[in-house]
């Protein structure tokens, strides 16, 4: 089992490593405590405390919050539980005219704009953006990915975590109070 | 003697004891009846499901006792199938196999699943598995019956095939009249017979368009092609000479296989060989669960995808296809705590009445082949099935059409499969990422666009054939860095788009350009690899047409989503012009068109007189009627999908794609907010780092101030879905369908949006 130093993967993160150590480390057998390793970098890198359970993007980890556990954006911005969709809690801008689209793509580059509109999710707090999506109008847009943390960390990395929570997919239940008034 | 001989005397003998056989059962050493195949299948699937190991094998005898031999007997096996494809596609001499290596060779279980393969089309080792599975099920055994010597062959959909293009070609293999195994190949034949020239079939409106039918059948005996084979090739193929090259190609790699394989049971003893080849798939199947807990994360991933196949107003050939679709291709992997995982495709929209669907069982295996590039490629072959599971696609849908419409058609039934199942680059990319494997995160995909021609060739000779260009598409943007630009392909792991020269001995056509698409990647802070534009002038010929087929393209949508704020990559529109002035620009030496160009001034309609040009047609289409010569074509070749924000993306990055004409100042400026400008002494683009951190911060502000709360948004386009507010047919045509396939998955979208239970599009 190959292992490498922390300075390694910090390097290998920032794309500073030469490709040929890079496929190196792709054919070698994968280092174990790479998780570790890479929420260890992480953490150090953003600039609040509270713990990395899981990075799910370039700039968004869920993180444990108090008894909690949240979406947060590398900037500070915190959009709730992890449970539900984070997209519900960021600003969005729609490109859905040849004129939007146009800022983008153009002539022979654009897309249909009555077959697909270009979602653009940005972060409330530095302005990020921090996904995009390419729908036809009546798309809920994409969870990418629920994890579940519990299993991951008692029965995949034996360390369980405390206060374990159901897995469950809480977006439709945020959206159904908002037609009662809730937030 | 020499090898040559030995081998003939080898088979021979084996031939010999297999006729002594003849109809009676082989018996085990113990004198005990041999289990039928069909009994041993059954065995296998009951193994599977009470030890979770295939085979039974909990222990890996052969590996852990001699793992030397266990690891050099592979690397033989991996030889020997890759000797078959170079004789196969020696033999085979059509373009697509002799330069493109669109082929495969494979070795069999007796019971089917595929031990080892060679190099080329990594969808096809599932294809051929399910293939000899569904020849057992049926009672070939007994009926009838297999014997040495015996080639049986299938091109139907209905009965394990992918599409009527790709030939399955399989021969027994026999060790002292017993089946130890099977040789398979596949090869995409240049013209399968379809109602219209070629071998990408998207225009067939049903089966019965779908070409010349080889239905799981004895094709020869003896190593040798029955007489009234050669003949239907000739009779309902369009250049036999090339369908009947291939398939002597697929025969001659088969038989490879076959001698080479028994000459290592000759070797190692019949024991050791049947214990390694089950241990090889075992071993596969254990790499591809143990990849998935020791570097994915256990939970649900989702994704959207989206396709195009528009229609209307083109050149079709019943009235019912006068339409435009859009195929839902939603993907939904969960990962329990096993590591197991299940793939479903709940909520795809109906079948088409084009020959874009694909069976359950294709579709399994076009699994395997994304599985093989993202999640199980070690000692690649059938093992990494047995790790996941496809949940049975909607009755009706693209992905199961045959419980709705059984003469469904499946030209190219490759085509929303392959872009649904490269999804998987993003989903694991996911999870790769969120495990800290930074250096195995891929992007999306690209799409898939081919070119046929058919006519006259510059020979005199009547041809029908595929390019070679979407062999050569623009990887995926990686964790860690750009991707690699044409260099990468879905189908295939050795991306080869042949060579020029070589293309324009077999078609009647130059190149005017081959050239590297600028932007062609997307946008992000790793750019996908950028794909390319081939410009063809039509020469030498009295007529010939080109279709611009889909084998998985975009053409009216983004190819794709962008992935962690990146812009996806363009659709895809292809053009051409006809009775051009090109001939009068060459004698005057005067410049020519190389490549597309600015995309709302193409070259095509800037630097051409033509009597008719069409400068940016939404594909797939065929001519309306012959080009001729100095008439020009541009065909365009997907990248793949970025990464990350592309304010985020490195200004140096961007001054080198600007340097290289990789990339535009519009885009350097306007999308990745850098400010650079050209130094007309050094030639060579500067940025000014201070003003593009400057306009980069500016950008993130603008982004705040323009974007409204997602909520607000919500109830405003909850508003315009109720309206069906500019939302073209094709669009709610695909909703209604999924809706009405997948009622779990209708339920969850008239909840996302609070619409009223029997709300449809």
């Amino acid at each position: 089992m190959s292992t490498y130093d922390l300075s390694e993967i910090e390097r290998l993160i920032d794309g500073e490593l030469p490709w040929t150590r890079v496929q190196e480390i792709m054919k070698d057998a994968k280092d174990a405590d790479r998780f570790e390793k890479w929420v260890a970098i992480l953490q150090k890198r953003v600039p609040w405390k509270e713990k990395i359970l899981l990075p799910l993007t370039t700039a968004l980890f869920i993180v444990r919050k108090g008894r909690q556990r949240i979406v947060k954006c590398r900037c500070g911005h915190e959009f709730g539980d992890y449970r539900v969709n984070w997209k519900l809690s960021a600003l969005i801008h729609v490109r859905e005219t040849e004129e939007q689209l146009r800022e983008v793509y153009r002539g022979t580059e654009q897309p249909d704009p009555s077959w697909i509109q270009i979602r653009e999710y940005i972060c409330p707090g530095c302005g990020t953006q921090l996904e995009v999506e390419a729908v036809p109008r009546g798309c809920p847009p994409d969870f990418e990915l629920l994890p579940d943390l519990d299993v991951f960390y008692r029965e995949w990395l034996g360390r369980p975590l405390p206060d374990e929570v159901e897995l469950e997919d809480k977006t439709l239940e945020a959206i159904r109070s908002w037609r009662t008034g809730g937030r | 003697m020499s090898p040559k001989a030995k081998a003939t005397r080898r088979v021979k003998a084996s031939a010999k004891a297999g006729a002594r056989a003849g109809a009676r059962r082989a018996r085990a050493g113990n004198g005990r009846r041999r289990p039928s195949l069909r009994e041993q299948l059954a065995t296998n699937d009951r193994l599977l499901r009470e030890t979770g190991h295939l085979f039974g094998l909990e222990k890996m005898r052969r590996k852990e006792s001699d793992p030397g031999t266990y690891e050099a007997v592979w690397q033989i096996l991996l030889n020997i199938c890759n000797t078959a494809h170079a004789v196969g596609c020696r033999v085979s001499s059509s373009p697509i196999a002799a330069e493109g290596g669109d082929a495969l060779w494979s070795l069999h279980l007796p019971t089917g699943e595929a031990i080892c393969t060679s190099r080329g089309i990594v969808s096809h080792p599932g294809l051929l598995s399910l293939l000899l599975r569904s020849y057992i099920e049926a009672g070939y055994e007994d009926d009838p019956g297999i014997r040495p010597g015996d080639i049986f062959e299938n091109n139907d959909p209905h009965f394990g095939g992918i599409h009527s293009a790709d030939f399955q070609t399989t021969v027994p293999i026999f060790w002292q009249g017993r089946l130890i195994g099977w040789a398979g190949s596949v090869t995409h034949v240049m013209d399968a017979g379809f109602v219209l020239p070629g071998s990408i079939g998207f225009m067939n409106p049903d089966c019965f368009s779908d070409g010349v039918p080889v239905v799981a059948e004895r094709v020869g005996e003896n190593d040798r092609f029955h007489p009234w084979y050669e003949k239907r090739m000739r009779s309902r193929t369009r250049v036999p000479d090339w369908t009947m090259g291939d398939a002597r190609g697929r025969l001659a790699g088969c038989l490879t296989i076959r001698d080479r394989v028994l000459a290592l049971v000759e070797k190692y003893g019949l024991d050791f060989f049947e214990d390694v080849a089950r241990e090889y798939i075992e071993d596969s199947r254990r790499y591809a669960v143990s990849r998935v807990r020791t570097q994915a994360v256990p939970g649900r991933i989702r994704k959207s995808g989206f396709k195009d196949l528009s229609m209307k107003g083109k050149r079709v050939l019943l009235p019912e296809q006068d339409v435009d679709c859009l195929f839902n291709l939603p993907l939904e992997i969960t990962i329990d705590r096993k590591a197991k995982v299940g793939i479903s495709l709940r909520g795809a929209s109906g079948w088409v009445p084009f020959g874009e669907n694909i069976t359950p069982s294709a579709l399994v295996s076009g699994m395997l082949n994304a599985y093989s590039h993202v999640v199980g490629f070690d000692m690649f072959n059938w093992g990494a099935v047995a790790a996941w599971k496809l949940e049975e696609p909607p009755a009706g849908s693209w992905a199961n059409p045959y419980p709705a419409n059984y003469f469904a058609a499946s030209g190219v039934a490759w085509a929303p499969a392959v872009v649904w199942m490269s999804f998987l680059y993003e989903a694991f990319g996911r999870l790769y990422w969120a495990r800290g494997f930074v250096e195995e995160v891929a992007a999306g995909a690209a799409t898939t666009m081919t070119a046929e021609f058919s006519g006259t060739n510059q020979y005199g000779l009547y041809t029908a054939g595929l390019t070679l260009e979407q062999a050569c598409n623009g990887g995926p943007a990686r964790g860690i860095a750009d991707g690699e630009t044409s260099a990468w392909c879905i189908y295939t792991p050795n991306a080869d788009f042949g060579n020029a020269e070589v293309s324009e001995l077999y078609y009647p056509v130059l190149y005017l350009g081959r050239n590297v698409e600028p932007d062609s990647g997307g946008y992000g802070k790793f750019r996908g690899g950028l794909g390319h534009t081939a410009v063809w002038l039509v020469k030498n010929t009295p007529g010939i047409e080109y279709q611009c087929g889909c084998a998985g393209i975009r053409s009216k949508v983004c190819g794709n989503h962008g992935m962690f704020g990146a812009y996806p990559t363009w659709p895809d529109r292809a053009a051409y012009a006809s009775g051009t002035n090109l001939k009068q620009l060459v004698e005057a030496r005067r410049p020519l068109v190389h490549e597309r160009g600015d995309p709302e001034r193409p070259n095509i309609a800037r630097d051409l007189e033509a009597k008719l040009v069409e400068p940016n047609l939404v594909a797939p289409f065929v001519t309306q009627g012959q080009l001729h010569e100095w008439d020009l074509i541009v065909h365009p070749v997907s990248g793949s999908q970025a990464l990350g924000d592309p304010i985020e993306r490195d200004p140096e990055l961007v001054r080198r794609d600007l340097d290289d004409g990789w990339g535009r100042a519009r885009t350097a400026s306007e999308v990745y907010g850098v400010v650079a400008r050209f130094d007309e002494k050094e030639k060579r683009w500067e940025v000014d780092v201070p003003a593009t951190e400057r306009k980069r911060a500016e950008r993130r502000e603008e982004r705040k101030q323009r974007g409204v709360p997602f909520r607000d948004w919500w109830q405003q386009e909850r508003e315009k879905v109720l309206a069906r507010e500019n939302m073209s047919p094709a669009v709610l045509e695909m909703w209604r369908s999924s809706m009405r396939l997948s009622p779990e998955y209708a339920a969850e979208l008239r909840a996302f949006w609070q619409l009223p239970d029997d709300f449809t599009f």
